[in-house]
């Protein structure tokens, strides 16, 4: 637990504990004006109540996107970092000097910035339920479900990010780590779009790199749950949130994305404990 | 720098701190380290010399599992290299050393207690004993970011002290510090002698190594060139001899042994073939009936030897 508590402490004095938390509390209170202007706007209408529930879908789905987004950015920065600037600069040839494991200390390292992240982003989803359930009463499909994909999602970015960081620069992983996430981004809306226009091929692009990268598949998944019963109940997929999902994750997406994380986990442990440091 | 005489760490008793034979490393086609022997015996100050570029630190991480091997066998502390085990009883300065800025030198070294498993009540001595030892009491409680490099090098041999290891490995200790820092470093390393302690010091500075080592192991282009005594390598591979009148005889006597390097009427140098044999030839000349006036063998600095070993620096060769 040396290593966990060295890269807590690590977090919070390089301010990204304390800038994150200044912007998240920012952003809350962004979204809680925005959130409360637009509801009432769309509640100037009582009878229609397929308007206030649309209203209130779209603006808290959006409201997570940016969340996911945020988190996305925050995993990828801290992952890519994880390992490189550690040999580099010659702090871990002191700790890994010590009766320490090279699995140990990476499990603890990228563990702690995983942890950081999955943290960050169950609780920026539950605040912005929170609020919209504070201001509209909205209740999401399955919001539990919804926020495991969610931290899913970041711990798939920290892991992928954790193997390049054996390899790579910071800056280099950073890069790729960036890229494949807004492939995933285009493939999503692709995915989407092949949806809409009833087109196969752009379909299967899309399914093809969230093999790739599973990121967006499950943040489309998340998005699904997130939705209200109402607003699902009265939506075609073509009139569906842009960016959103508008079904279910499948069991074998998910299964693909645990995989997917271990898999990078057991290559960057495999990575590491033969590079020469 | 004071060391007061307790105990190390407990080691298997009898076991060498450091058994490595016939090291070998290659990064692609560059052959780094080309079967190093290295022997460090218990309470014994082993001095690692060589050019830049020599294999030293490559050796040295060899040695803590940092580096994989390509060939040769290696126990640190009685056990196999990268066994995790033996590096509890084990304190290690790196060349390339930096500690976290935003930790201050007390808490580095606090963490560095917790990973050798030092119980709790017993980290706040250490701590204190290691910073003491180094000179840094007084400065502890600054964050490192604050720290001069000799200062953040003073940190990192307390913690390479840190828990009275029975083995320490000090990779250039001296590189960031000022003359009287260096003259401390001799001093800890004496101190850590006195107690008991084996040391493997990297260094690239004849001075530190002749100062504090007694024995050298020399490497060129990752080969051992010469690995003994300081003693044995500073001896005089020459000797001038006396006599009442260097003959023909004389010089036959004299040539059994070696070159002439130069003479004159009563004085000859002489090159030996075998350094040991000074008396022999002592015994040769007196049974000729040559009188002896004298029979100096002629001591050489460890920069002379070094420079006949090493030749041209080798950077570039290896890593």
């Amino acid at each position: 637990m040396t290593v966990v508590r060295l890269t807590l402490r690590e977090a919070a004095n390089r301010k990204v504990l304390l800038v994150g938390g200044v912007i998240s509390a920012a952003f809350l209170a962004l979204f809680w004006l925005g959130f409360t202007v637009g509801f009432d706007q769309a509640a100037t209408n009582p009878d229609d109540a397929s308007e206030q529930a649309a209203a209130a879908t779209i603006m808290t789905v959006l409201g997570l996107y940016a969340v996911q987004f945020l988190a996305a950015f925050m995993a990828v920065l801290l992952a890519s970092s994880a390992v490189a600037p550690e040999i580099d600069s010659g702090r871990l040839h002191a700790i890994l000097a010590r009766p320490l494991s090279r699995t140990s200390w990476l499990a603890q390292r990228a563990g702690t910035f995983a942890g950081l992240a999955a943290l960050y982003i169950v609780a920026m989803s539950l605040a912005v339920l929170g609020i919209a359930s504070a201001v509209a009463g909205y209740g999401a499909i399955a919001p539990g479900r919804a926020v495991v994909l969610l931290a899913l999602e970041v711990v798939v970015l920290v892991a992928l990010g954790t193997a390049l960081s054996v390899r790579l620069s910071a800056i280099a992983a950073g890069v790729v780590v960036i890229a494949l996430y807004g492939a995933a981004w285009i493939a999503g809306i692709m995915e989407l779009a092949g949806n809409v226009l009833d087109n196969e091929s752009l379909e299967r692009i899309g399914v093809a790199v969230s093999l790739l990268i599973p990121s967006d598949a499950l943040w489309r998944g998340a998005s699904y749950y997130l939705q209200s019963p109402a607003f699902v109940a009265v939506t075609s997929v073509e009139d569906g949130i842009p960016f959103a999902g508008n079904a279910a994750p499948s069991a074998p997406l998910v299964a693909w994305a645990v995989a997917y994380a271990a898999g990078w986990w057991l290559l960057a442990n495999r990575w590491f404990r033969r590079r020469d440091l | 720098m004071t060391v007061t005489e307790e105990p190390v760490a407990p080691s298997r008793a009898g076991t060498a701190p450091i058994s490595a034979t016939g090291l070998r490393k290659a990064y692609r086609d560059r052959t780094v380290l080309d079967g190093v022997d290295l022997h460090v015996g218990p309470g014994q100050v082993v001095g690692l010399l060589g050019p830049n570029g020599a294999g030293k630190t490559t050796a040295v991480k060899a040695l803590l599992g940092m580096v994989h091997l390509d060939a040769g066998t290696a126990t640190v502390l009685g056990r196999p290299v990268g066994d995790t085990a033996a590096r509890r009883a084990l304190g290690y300065l790196p060349e390339q050393f930096q500690y976290p800025g935003w930790l201050d030198g007390r808490q580095v070294l606090e963490v560095h207690a917790r990973l050798i498993g030092l119980p709790a009540a017993e980290r706040p001595g250490a701590v204190t004993d290691a910073l003491r030892l180094v000179g840094l009491a007084g400065r502890g409680d600054d964050r490192v970011a604050g720290y001069s490099k000799g200062m953040q090098q003073r940190l990192g041999l307390a913690t390479a002290v840190l828990g009275r290891p029975a083995l320490v490995i000090l990779d250039e200790p001296t590189s960031a510090l000022d003359p009287i820092g260096r003259r401390e470093v001799r001093d800890l390393i004496h101190a850590l002698q006195g107690r008991g302690t084996a040391v493997l010091l990297n260094s690239h500075l004849l001075g530190e190594v002749e100062q504090v080592c007694d024995h050298v192991v020399i490497l060129d282009r990752g080969r051992v060139v010469h690995s003994g005594s300081l003693a044995e390598l500073a001896a005089g591979a020459e000797v001038r001899v006396t006599l009442d009148r260097i003959d023909a005889d004389a010089v036959a006597v004299l040539q059994g042994f070696g070159r002439i390097a130069a003479q004159d009427t009563d004085t000859a140098l002489v090159a030996l073939d075998d350094v040991s044999a000074v008396p022999a030839l002592a015994a040769a000349l007196v049974s000729r009936g040559h009188g002896i006036r004298a029979l100096v063998p002629l001591q050489r600095s460890l920069e002379d030897v070094f420079v006949d070993l090493v030749g041209t620096t080798g950077e570039g060769e290896g890593r």
